[in-house]
């Protein structure tokens, strides 16, 4: 899933772009926030495993905007995941070390070179054979986005039907519009991109009806532009992220789902959503 | 045709009419729709049934013929996940999900969606083959124009001619692509689509594939005007001189002489520009438009098949193959003139 959003989130990020870029200083003052709370006492890990005392070890594919990404530095990584991982050691008492590591083969490497992975993973049935998930720290839906002077009701997918929907290529949204048209279910005219920025373009001159699209991309399109609204979202199937462990580190995921239960009780997960991809969740 | 060219083509004739009359018997014997689609699974057909009555139908059937063989493929999406496939051959049905049997199948299925069978002209090796044939025919027409503003004595006309040629091939295609499809209509707003009206459903595609093909006819103009301008100044300069002393006009002798002389000179450059043009008509993905390229690499990503590039390659070299052969053709017919 990752790699098909990544283009998703890349075009995405360039919207946020300069905003992203030029607000280090609040992004750094957002985790500030989070040390200082730690003034409460850390959440006991003793019956975590973790490689070396006092850090959290995190292997993350830096490179995924806004998710995790590179400062303007080039060394120095930011991004949603960045923020909740450092946020979670943080209630754990722990340092985070992030280790930037390569998409494939990145889950051989728990447990082995770091401890969790924290890098837009979806937790996935398959995946859950070979390792252990936290609890899901963003949902992530398929969005039907409309202009936004368009009276069109779109209450559900068969409601496009007759519409040209524009999406992007080989990204869940794809998948699943691809399905609703070859199982007959309704009757679309797939417009597919290559980029995700091609949609909205095509969306604002008039040359298809809809865009159908990953929500985190539709919210940060929702608040950079007035052109658009959010019509409906497909909340049956979502999508959830989750922070990779090693299988039998209970421990470490008991820990963790406690801090982001804490981060969550607190609203830092939702200030640092709406931080990193604008509109309200 | 003479009788000699006949004797001497009487084996290719042959070879040829075998090679239809087998497919034709082969297009006869191969078992139809029907045979194919009652070989479903008891369990397959009851969610088939199920879908009958559903908001939300989760069976995919697809039905490929392809001249000498058909294929048939029924998946379900969703939680119970099932696919049962099959190839019709020589009267017979053959299950297709595994061993070389299920390689038949991809390829059958594979060369039906590159070539864009069953689906409208804007799609596949249809595509292809649409835009650049009317992309080099455009091209060559305004290529000769503005080869003969270019050479022309008028400095106005030759320097905007320079212009244009300079602007078309100095950018890349892909931007003007994209300056035609979303810049243009952005700030002049109008969409493409809007050509065809509302009521046509594919009136996002035919109007992605106008805005394509104006983009390349544009840019293959430039190309073709340097292919034309080069053709009529390798005309030796005596015969303009011996037209003017018989009293012919510029456009007499443009007409008359020069331009059906440069024509042989121009086909090989033609049918380069042309080769060239069918393979940049990839660039359409930029656009959302699917031609062979485009096809071929979705069904790679989505399937994760690398057989799919070997029916791609084919189908590039039979369409290559036919029209090198038609430019052969032109060619010959034009050189009586040197």
């Amino acid at each position: 899933m990752k790699k098909k959003v990544l283009t998703l989130i890349c075009s995405a990020v360039m919207l946020f772009g300069l905003s992203a870029c030029g607000d280090k200083v609040e992004t750094a003052q957002t985790q500030d926030t989070a040390t200082t709370q730690e003034s409460k006492p850390a959440i006991d890990i003793s019956a975590a495993t973790l490689m070396s005392d006092g850090v959290l070890n995190v292997g993350c594919e830096v490179g995924y905007p806004p998710f995790e990404d590179f400062a303007e530095d080039g060394t120095t990584p930011k991004g949603y995941d960045v923020d909740i991982i450092t946020a979670v050691a943080d209630k754990l008492g722990l340092k985070v070390n992030i280790i930037n590591t390569a998409w494939d083969g990145i889950f051989a490497g728990i447990g082995v070179n770091y401890d969790v992975v924290c890098s837009a993973v979806t937790i996935t049935p398959e995946r859950q054979e070979t390792m252990i998930f936290s609890t899901p720290y963003i949902n992530n839906y398929q969005a039907v986005v409309l202009l936004k002077d368009d009276s069109k009701q779109v209450n559900s997918f068969n409601d496009l039907d007759g519409m040209s929907i524009a999406l992007q290529k080989e990204t869940t949204s794809d998948i699943l519009m691809s399905d609703y048209k070859s199982t007959g279910t309704i009757d679309i005219q797939i417009v597919a991109n290559e980029k995700v920025t091609s949609c909205f373009t095509q969306l604002q001159n008039g040359e298809v009806d809809a865009v159908v699209v990953d929500s985190t991309v539709a919210d940060g399109y929702i608040n950079s532009s007035d052109a658009f609204k959010i019509v409906y979202e497909d909340q049956s199937e979502p999508e959830q992220f989750g922070i990779a462990m090693a299988p039998g580190n209970e421990g470490l995921q008991a820990a963790i789902n406690q801090a982001l239960k804490e981060l969550e009780d607190e609203g830092f997960i939702k200030e640092t959503y709406d931080y990193w991809f604008g509109a309200a969740q | 045709m003479k009788k000699a060219e006949l004797k001497k083509h009487s084996g290719k004739i042959i070879t040829a009419a075998v090679i239809i009359l087998i497919c034709i018997i082969l297009g006869i014997l191969k078992p139809g729709r029907e045979a194919l689609m009652t070989q479903t699974s008891p369990e397959m057909q009851k969610m088939i049934d199920a879908d009958a009555n559903s908001t939300r139908k989760r069976v995919t059937v697809t039905y490929n013929s392809l001249f000498i063989i058909n294929y048939a493929s029924l998946s379900t999406s969703g939680a119970n996940v099932m696919s049962e496939r099959y190839v019709g051959f020589l009267g017979k049905v053959y299950p297709a999900d595994e061993g070389a049997m299920k390689v038949v199948g991809q390829m059958v299925n594979y060369t039906y969606r590159m070539l864009g069978v069953g689906e409208n002209l804007m799609h596949g090796a249809k595509l292809t083959i649409t835009l650049t044939t009317l992309t080099v025919l455009f091209g060559v027409l305004l290529g000769t124009l503005l080869a003969l503003g270019k050479i022309s004595k008028k400095k106005i006309l030759s320097k905007l001619s320079g212009a244009y040629i300079f602007f078309f091939r100095g950018t890349p295609l892909l931007i003007q692509i994209f300056v035609v499809y979303f810049t243009v209509p952005g700030i002049f707003g109008f969409a493409w689509r809007d050509l065809f009206g509302v009521n046509d459903a594919e009136a996002v595609y035919k109007g992605a594939f106008v805005a394509a093909l104006i983009a390349f006819a544009l840019n293959s103009g430039a190309y073709c005007a340097e292919i034309v301008r080069s053709a009529i100044q390798s005309i030796d300069k005596g015969q303009f001189e011996a037209a003017k002393a018989l009293g012919m006009s510029y456009g007499q002798t443009m007409t008359r002489i020069i331009i059906p002389q440069s024509i042989r000179r121009m086909i090989p450059n033609v049918s380069n520009e042309f080769i060239m043009v069918l393979k940049d008509a990839s660039l359409v993905f930029a656009i959302s438009l699917m031609d062979i390229t485009t096809v071929s690499k979705n069904i790679m990503t989505s399937e994760g098949s690398y057989l799919v590039f070997i029916p791609a390659l084919v189908i590039y070299l039979v369409i290559t193959a036919f029209f090198g052969f038609i430019f052969d053709k032109i060619e010959k017919k034009f050189s009586v003139y040197e």
